[in-house]
């Protein structure tokens, strides 16, 4: 195309942009992506598509099922399970986003730090991100809760400890083949300060290999986050949640399969929109650097 | 390789001390003073709080609590439930053979589930077969455990009346359910693994060989390839146990089955601190016998890695 040959696309093709290019014309990204914005628009406009409100209690109503005016039934107070599906999803999705957003910026730190100065200071971190790796999968994060008490802001911080070994360990990998390098070595005769080489140029030499384990991490910490409130451990009632009302419903699965198989399916394809651009970025960056072991993050197959 | 099994040994001590320091500080991690958390709103006398505080042996200088807690722990003594007053120990040994046998025939159900799929899928690579194996797998991967369980409740329970919903005992039919739940995500990646470890070996010279040599292609896919493609799954069978462990706990509570898994989740609760130190301590301490054990299998299942 012509389009393509103006100066101002030229310039622009920095190999971020050729990655991004690259990610957005994969078919299964393309799935993705439009899965994921429909699940953002119906939650956060959700105002839009339902007038009721999601807790509003109408015991004459309770258990009734799917029909026109009530697309997804009611729950076992009569509440709207469709208003209460659309505002649940943006709890859920926030959970993954904070709980991811926290465990990369606790464990990009340490790893960094960890990576680049090595000795003791190496030693302990790894001690210590091993040691908190013993703790199976979810077990972790209950281990956390049982510390601050359940609560929906206790599960986004027990989500994002639990990541933290994943992103030390992930940085510090890249960080050690990084520190060897010859711009490195002149970026600090010409006089830069440790923190300056970190931030400046380790850190966005590392970001790719980062990017896959953040977006695959986004969806484990959206079902960690649906695990946790499916438990009873974070959103308590009547706070509107997937895995909180999936919990709730599951009293009525024999009398209102409604219940039980909405909230799921909303959990089910937000962690698979994730899960299919997450693939789609890793292809994207496979080759030109290491790309995370799938295996090496928690809740893989919850 | 004394050299190695020696390291691997030191390692897994060094985390295993770290393990214990931080089981123990979760009671003095507790935000405020644990008594209180422990007591809730409750009124309660003085003598009441200090009783309890003995009880927890909070008295003492945290060097001398932490010797002490070690030592007990290592002698089987992980302390007395705060609630029910039975010693941690014991609960935790009567909940362990549910969540073992959960746990166990889950992983039989992946492994053979996944590693047939898997293996028939590399047979008929490239086909429609193939194309749909690496689809279920997919999806596999992305559904939340817990959401499985109750379609598979709805399904064979509820609609087909084939199966209990609730179980707790360890008949194959009360099993089934469970075991499928917590083994179905594992299957999908079973089935991955088995893929691609066939195709890897498959296509390596000694595969030519045996088949130049005219033995029959059974012999062939049976004694030479899939021998050669399970050691990678190996690993992995060690590795899933955190999953296995983990996702017990979930899959427990949904049944409503015994296991130390939904005695956690309880513990947690109820603020019985003594109990959810037990069970982390246990498990974790589970897992890092497990996966120790798996590496030094692993070494010396594989003359490659033995022989250097």
């Amino acid at each position: 195309m012509i389009s393509e040959l103006s100066p101002a696309l030229i310039q622009s093709n920095s190999p971020g942009i050729r990655v991004l290019k690259q990610i957005l014309r994969n078919r299964s990204a393309q799935m993705g992506g439009i899965l994921l914005l429909i699940l953002i628009f119906f939650s956060y406009a959700a105002p839009l598509f339902t007038g009721k409100d999601p807790n509003k209690t109408e015991p004459s109503l309770a258990l009734k099922p799917p029909s026109l005016e009530f697309p997804m039934g009611t729950d076992g107070i009569g509440r709207d399970n469709f208003t209460r599906f659309l505002y649940g999803g943006r709890l859920s999705l926030r959970v993954g986003l904070i709980g991811i957003t926290i465990g990369a910026l606790i464990g990009i730190t340490l790893g960094l730090i960890s990576g680049y100065f090595g000795g003791w200071l190496d030693s302990f971190v790894s001690w210590f991100t091993d040691v908190l790796m013993a703790f199976p999968d979810i077990l972790l994060a209950l281990a956390i809760i049982a510390i601050l008490g359940p609560g929906i802001t206790n599960a986004m911080l027990a989500i994002g400890i639990a990541f933290v070994p994943s992103f030390m360990r992930l940085t510090r990998s890249s960080v050690l083949s990084l520190r060897e390098m010859t711009y490195i070595e002149a970026a600090r005769s010409l006089g830069s300060s440790d923190a300056r080489i970190l931030i400046r140029h380790i850190l966005p030499n590392s970001i790719r290999t980062l990017l896959v384990l953040i977006t695959l991490g986004i969806g484990s910490s959206i079902l960690a986050g649906a695990a946790l409130n499916f438990l009873g451990l974070g959103a308590q009632p009547p706070t509107p949640e997937w895995g909180a009302m999936l919990n709730a419903g599951m009293k009525f699965v024999r009398q209102a399969w409604w219940l039980t198989v909405f909230p799921g399916a909303g959990i089910f394809l937000a962690v698979l929109s994730i899960n299919l651009i997450g693939d789609a970025i890793s292809d994207a960056v496979a080759g030109t650097s290491i790309t995370p072991d799938k295996k090496q993050h928690p809740f893989t197959a919850q | 390789m004394v050299n190695y099994l020696v390291r691997r040994i030191f390692t897994s001590i060094l985390v295993l001390f770290g393990v214990s320091v931080l089981v123990f500080s979760v009671i003095h991690l507790v935000p405020g003073d644990v008594t209180m958390a422990i007591l809730g709103r409750q009124k309660v006398s003085p003598e009441k709080v200090a009783e309890l505080r003995a009880q927890l042996g909070l008295n003492d200088p945290l060097y001398v609590q932490y010797g002490r807690y070690l030592n007990k722990a290592l002698h089987g003594d992980l302390g007395v439930s705060i609630r029910n007053y039975l010693p941690v120990s014991k609960s935790i040994a009567e909940q362990m053979p549910s969540t073992f046998a959960l746990a166990m025939s889950a992983l039989a159900l992946a492994l053979s589930i996944g590693g047939i799929l898997g293996l028939l899928a590399a047979l008929r690579h490239g086909t429609w077969f193939d194309t749909l194996v690496m689809g279920l797998s997919v999806s596999g991967l992305s559904i939340p455990t817990f959401w499985m369980g109750l379609l598979l409740i709805l399904l064979f329970s509820v609609k087909l009346g084939l199966f209990p919903s609730i179980s707790n005992g360890s008949s194959p039919a009360e099993l089934f359910l469970p075991a499928l739940t917590l083994g179905l995500p594992e299957a999908a990646v079973v089935a991955r693994m088995v893929r691609a470890s066939m195709l890897d070996v498959l296509s390596k010279e000694y595969i030519i060989t045996a088949r130049a040599k005219g033995l029959p292609e059974r012999l062939v896919i049976l004694k030479h390839a899939l021998r050669n493609a399970l050691i990678p799954v190996v690993t992995f069978v060690g590795l899933q146990m955190a999953y296995l462990l983990g996702g017990a706990t979930i899959v427990e509570t949904m049944f409503a089955r015994q296991g130390i898994g939904r005695l956690a989740v309880q513990s947690i609760f109820n603020r019985d601190y003594p109990m959810v130190q037990g069970v982390v301590l246990v498990t974790a301490t589970i897992y890092v016998l497990i996966n120790t054990l798996t590496d030094i299998t692993y070494v010396f299942l594989n003359p490659k890695i033995r022989l250097k």
